[in-house]
């Protein structure tokens, strides 16, 4: 009888265990979030690729007594009481945060495409990167988000003036209950409308063998806002429209930011080598060698004052044969040799190589719960997303230049008992970019998000140091990254000042 | 305790193999009431080529990785029908090209009560019987789980399996089925890309690592002061997992193996005896294909002697 019993409780148990279905990853439901403000001079904003907030006309839209709207309206009301729960779905994920979630969606396309030609050992070759979708390396992968987020936020200032220019009342006050919390603003014309517009066509620019995820995202976020009750047919489509037209001033400006040459297709990188002005030169770490990552990024334009950011210029680095970089080498080979756990850590956290979106992509995570703890609405958070990831752009973009002018080897190629915690990134050592972004990002965060600038400075510094750590990075390519990181973040925020948001 | 040197071979081999995290496994052999017994063992194993998915393929960046363990392995009979095995590896493994820095440590303890729980006479030489286990592993110490070369995946596992043990005067074979479930691990990173189906922009550093199953078929000559056996050992895996590739998380590959193997054991005297074994993957997933040769020393009591 025991031997039975036990053997029953064996077989439950292995029942069990085989039986329960575990997540494959966790995702915690978030609470919407309660926005604290509703910026309504937010359509005098100072806007970004567009000239003046008037380039976009809003045209006048229907009264709120015409038959017309009052039928839209009716439509909406029986719509929500009508959601089936495919549409409550789409609804609650885009109540998420229009902003947020393009920019989560902008990130998962750069870790798609985040693919460094790679070395396959069936055919000997280097995989070239594909001629539709450029490798999203660091200097793609912030583009990317620049441009998003500036796209989403001049969309929403001509949406904010639109709104309160035409003061169409919101459908609350029309005594819609809507399926998810609804900002207080006129609701003509609709924000969630221009936001997915615009994301979808410049991410549709960015990334054009993705048109046809991103416009069926793009379809089901304006109509989540039907269903939700938090818009009309026609808020949306005035959404829309002003967005279309955004989009095509914004990729005008991609397609001339000089990024398409980055990629140096002549090679011209290997003359700039040759006339490095420093005593030892770089060469590609990996079997076989490759060519490094996008050479000409440096010479993209800036979103701030290119003119203030030529003048940040690093220090000479010490040359090899200096005492001051026999220390800094010993450094980097001590800390590879009795490398501690936590710093293993910290070189992976802040690592972020292919496949993944990129270090500038993780400053956006990170600056996700920074919006959501301060209840941003969507015209604010686009705002502190386009202040940022423009820094960012040209924190990467100096980076790059400096790189490629000095063409510092790493650590490994001059003592290649240095073991690395990361891959080493196949571009040179001078300066560090991941201490050039983190420190922009950790000043421009710093100002809008004071209570937290004690965490934002010592994440930036843990991040400066992530490369030494990782035996990738010498103390002075961190610490000239930092000073130019912080520099190029300064002129974020002075910019943010006058830029109209208070 | 005629099963402790192939119980033994088990616990090296899987421990150490680079994919393959480590877990236990265990013969049809019972130890006996109150006795006792201690292995140490030492094992090297290496592979220069590897499997993303099931295609073989080789990386000048990382050359050969080779792998060094010592494994304790203490075996106690509670009851005449109850065992109760523990082990615990120390790990070192370093690749011959590239930068990837060597690891070494503590990997993972793990504790495992096997029961008997039928007995059968098959005419006046065979025995037949029917045997359960259920086991728990976790990291002795926070090793780097997230690498190209790292000594172990980290996870905290429970393990369920069931022998059936045929026994001869002087053959056995035994045959086993297994179940292996790995529990979440967390990386030192934020996961961005784990898998295209489930892109999730959400994902924090928790990921989860895939089941799986096992079916391992041994069989063997015994005798008094001689064991020879040769086994197969089939891994599979139970739920859904990744392929190696850059960006995706090590700890979440699909890891599945076809591995051979023959062990030897030699008694030299009433309390002593030596062993020594060499196996091989012969087909893989997500995984070194690894060779490993091992030796070791087996104190106390050795069940044959029953």
């Amino acid at each position: 009888m025991r031997l039975f019993f036990v053997t029953i409780s064996l077989g439950a148990l292995l029942v069990w265990i085989v039986g329960c279905s575990e997540p494959t990853i966790d995702e915690g439901v978030l609470p919407f979030i309660v926005p604290t403000s509703t910026d309504a001079d937010g359509g005098s904003w100072k806007t970004v690729v567009l000239k003046a907030v008037t380039d976009i006309s809003v045209p006048q839209p229907l009264a709120t007594t015409s038959a017309a709207y009052q039928q839209e309206l009716a439509d909406v009301k029986n719509g929500v009481l009508a959601a089936t729960p495919e549409q409550n779905t789409a609804v609650n994920y885009w109540a998420y945060g229009a902003v947020l979630r393009w920019n989560q969606i902008a990130r998962q396309l750069v870790a798609k495409y985040n693919v460094a030609p790679g070395y396959d050992y069936a055919t000997g070759q280097t995989t070239p990167a594909e001629s539709a979708n450029p490798y999203a390396g660091p200097p793609y992968a912030v583009r990317v988000y620049a441009l998003l987020s500036a796209a989403q936020y001049d969309a929403l200032v001509v949406a904010w003036r639109a709104k309160f220019q035409y003061n169409r009342p919101s459908l609350e006050q029309q005594g819609v209950i809507s399926r998810a919390p609804v900002l207080d603003v006129p609701s003509y014309p609709s924000e969630d409308a221009a936001v997915a517009e615009v994301s979808c066509q410049v991410l549709a620019y960015l990334f054009p063998n993705e048109v046809a995820f991103l416009k069926a995202k793009a379809t089901e976020h304006k109509q989540s806002r039907i269903w939700a009750g938090a818009s009309v047919p026609s808020d949306v489509k005035a959404g829309e429209a002003l967005a279309a037209a955004l989009a095509t001033k914004v990729i005008d400006r991609a397609k001339a930011d000089r990024f398409g040459a980055a990629n140096d297709p002549t090679n011209t990188w290997q003359t700039a080598l040759a006339k490095a002005p420093y005593d030892q030169k770089w060469t590609s770490l990996e079997i076989p060698a490759r060519s490094p990552i996008l050479p000409l990024a440096g010479k993209v334009k800036t979103w701030y004052d290119s003119t203030s950011i030529a003048k940040i210029v690093p220090a000479t680095p010490p040359a090899t044969t200096s005492a001051d970089f026999q220390k800094a080498l010993s450094e980097v080979h001590d800390i590879a040799a009795a490398r501690t756990r936590d710093q293993s850590r910290i070189a992976s956290y802040w690592d972020n190589g292919p496949n993944t979106y990129s270090l500038s992509g993780l400053w956006n995570l990170l600056t996700e719960e920074f919006i959501r703890e301060n209840g941003q609405n969507e015209l604010r958070a686009a705002r502190t997303y386009s202040l940022l990831n423009r820094a960012m752009q040209d924190a990467t973009t100096a980076s790059w230049r400096m790189q490629y002018t000095y063409f510092v080897p790493r650590p490994s190629q001059i003592d290649p008992t240095i073991k690395t915690a990361t891959v080493i990134p196949n571009t040179p050592s001078y300066i560090s970019d991941r201490a050039a972004v983190s420190s922009t990002a950790a000043t421009l965060l710093s100002y809008l998000f004071p209570s937290d600038a004690t965490k934002l400075a010592a994440q930036a510094t843990e991040a400066s140091l992530s490369g030494l750590y990782a035996g990738t990075q010498y103390r002075f390519d961190n610490d000239e990254g930092a000073k130019l990181g912080t520099a190029i973040g300064q002129l974020a925020v002075a910019a943010a000042k006058v830029d109209g948001a208070k | 305790m005629r099963f402790l040197p192939l119980a033994i071979l088990f616990l090296t081999t899987l421990f150490v193999s680079h994919q393959a995290r480590a877990q236990w496994i265990i013969g049809g052999f019972m130890q006996g009431h109150r006795k006792a017994s201690l292995a140490i063992i030492g094992s090297q194993e290496s592979y220069s080529t590897y499997f993303i998915n099931k295609t073989e393929t080789k990386n000048p960046n990382l050359g050969t990785v080779t792998t060094q363990a010592l494994t304790a392995v203490g075996t106690y009979g509670l009851g005449y029908d109850l065992d109760l095995i523990v082990a615990a590896p120390y790990i070192r493994t370093e690749a011959s090209a590239g930068y990837f820095p060597k690891q070494e440590g503590f990997q993972d303890a793990s504790a495992t009560l096997r029961w008997e729980a039928y007995d059968y006479k098959l005419g006046k030489k065979l025995r037949l019987s029917w045997l359960f286990a259920v086991g728990y592993s976790m990291p002795i110490q926070n090793y780097v789980n997230d690498a190209m070369v790292a000594i172990g995946r980290g996870s905290k596992n429970w393990d369920g399996r069931t022998m059936l043990h045929l026994k001869g005067k002087s053959f056995f074979i035994t045959g086993q089925y297994g179940y292996i479930r790995r529990g979440q691990v967390t990386l030192d990173h934020v996961v961005n890309y784990y898998d295209p189906s489930q892109l999730n922009p959400n994902s924090g550093s928790k990921v989860n690592v895939p089941d799986v199953t096992e079916i391992i078929v041994r069989g063997g000559y015994v005798n008094t002061w001689l064991n020879l056996d040769v086994w197969g050992q089939q891994q599979t895996p139970y739920t859904k997992g990744t392929d190696i590739g850059p960006g995706i998380p090590f700890p979440t590959n699909a890891v599945g193996f076809t591995r051979v193997g023959a062990t030897a054991y030699l008694r030299l005297a009433k309390q002593f005896g030596l062993t020594a074994g060499y196996n091989t993957i012969i087909d893989g997933r997500n995984v070194g294909k690894n060779s490993q040769i091992n030796a070791g020393l087996v104190i106390g009591h050795w069940t044959a002697n029953n």
